[in-house]
């Protein structure tokens, strides 16, 4: 069976929710990681997650949620979140970012993507389609810092997995209750 | 909780603490420490471009921290704040290229992070557009404006373009900042004195880091009064100034004598 109406808006909100949430953790970063072409290679990437909230955001308006419906994600997924936002130093950053969290929320749009109806849901799927073209530049992006990266060695080699387990592990979204049905007059 | 940004003192004003730089990067505080000469030699040429492209970075840093500093700000701002981040971030990444091309590299001179010094001290929104946005890249709007002549005259036709084209983003930067006073004034009248208050703020940071006489910089150029850059009035008026603002500039700037009688 395909996703309700209600069940579309909360995913499509707690995506919007997931991009604001890394865009203003790549914001924070910026000016406290000293390598250049990483700051840069953040600030350029900020612009693309506040790109893909506003077109998510645009899009609940049309599942009768609010404009920019904004749908925190599930306590576990949150606590993923700020655990990433917490990573202190360049390669944890790199590492948690681009090779953890970015990688699991492709997968969700994709698994979204599979479960709701292509045809009715027409609008939700060109958004993340786009998202997900944008996801995989991304993900070039980042190869391109590899070079650089034996100036940044993760100090904990396997953090970036623990992060990915914990990600994928956790529910995302967290569903409004259902309404009760109307009642005919 | 969070801790408090760090400060620090520049000749007995109190500025935010530096961003991150590299280890390669000599970070200094005055222009006095600077490397800066006023022709067009190679190593000039070389340093004025790293120079910039350290400032690209300040803006940069100062446009993402005002994202973290104010998450409740009006989406819509939050989307040009945000692409204003990107855009700097391009910028810096333009600059270092032109930078390696002339052969010069990553901490070749010394830098200063005046900018965000200044501007992180405010803290609220409206006054860091003022005097980020507002001032700050409104000044930008007319050095670069000079700066595409100085580079063509020079033969550098490449910088030159490269120059007009950070121009055509900064003049959108100086825009959205004039809107967006402009409509927050309107929804509440007691903007404009968080606005005028950084203003204050900012002449007093300028006052105090003036070179003093017969001060000159790490090369043994002369600090003495400079000659501003001839105002961008053509870019400033593509940026939302109103015509009053800009005649206004070019007063401070000397023009007065040349304005018509009506406005001086």
């Amino acid at each position: 069976m395909s996703l309700t109406i209600r069940e579309r808006a909360d995913t499509i909100g707690t995506f919007r929710s997931v991009s604001v949430r890394l865009m203003e953790t790549l914001a924070r970063w910026i000016p406290t990681t000293p390598e250049l072409d990483v700051k840069v290679l953040f600030g350029r990437h900020v612009w693309e997650m506040a790109q893909h909230a506003d077109w998510l955001g645009r899009r609940t308006a049309e599942l009768r949620a609010p404009l920019h419906f904004d749908r925190a994600p599930a306590d576990a997924y949150g606590q993923v979140l700020e655990r990433l936002a917490e990573a202190a130093d360049t390669a944890a950053r790199v590492a948690g970012f681009y090779d953890a969290v970015l990688p699991d929320v492709e997968a969700r749009y994709r698994r979204y993507r599979h479960e709701t109806d292509l045809l009715l849901d027409e609008p939700s799927v060109r958004v993340i389609d786009r998202i997900l073209s944008d996801l995989e530049r991304l993900r070039r992006e980042r190869e391109a810092l590899r070079a650089l990266e034996p100036q940044f060695a993760l100090g904990d080699p396997e953090w970036p997995h623990r992060l990915a387990v914990a990600a994928a592990n956790g529910d995302f979204v967290a569903y409004r209750p259902a309404q009760p049905a109307s009642q005919p007059t | 909780m969070t801790a408090a940004p760090q400060t620090k003192t520049v000749r007995g004003v109190t500025l935010r603490g530096d961003p991150a730089r590299e280890a390669c990067f000599t970070v200094v505080q005055t222009d006095a420490e600077m490397a800066e000469w006023p022709d067009m030699s190679d190593a000039s040429r070389r340093e004025r471009l790293h120079r910039h492209m350290n400032n690209e970075t300040g803006a940069m840093e100062i446009a993402a921290q005002c994202l973290v500093d104010f998450p409740d700000t009006p989406w819509e701002l939050r989307m040009q704040i945000a692409r204003q981040v990107a855009d700097e971030a391009r910028h810096a990444m333009v600059l270092l290229r032109r930078l390696l091309e002339l052969g010069g590299h990553k901490g070749e001179f010394p830098v200063a992070n005046y900018e965000w010094g200044v501007t992180l001290m405010l803290d609220n929104l409206p006054g860091r557009l003022a005097v980020e946005n507002r001032t700050f890249e409104a000044g930008l709007i007319d050095i670069l404006g000079s700066m595409r002549r100085t580079w063509r005259e020079a033969g550098d036709a490449d910088t030159a373009d490269m120059l007009d084209g950070i121009l055509a983003d900064e003049i959108t930067h100086v825009r959205f900042a004039n809107r967006w006073i402009k409509r927050l004034t309107e929804e509440d009248p007691r903007v404009l004195l968080k606005v005028a208050l950084a203003i204050r703020y900012l002449a007093r940071v300028n006052r105090a880091l003036l070179p003093r006489s017969g001060e000159a910089n790490a090369v043994g150029v002369a600090l003495g009064a400079r000659q501003a850059p001839a105002v961008n009035v053509e870019d400033r008026l593509e940026a939302e100034f109103t015509q009053d603002e800009v005649l206004e500039v070019l007063r401070q700037a000397g023009f007065r004598s040349i304005l018509p009688d009506e406005v001086k």
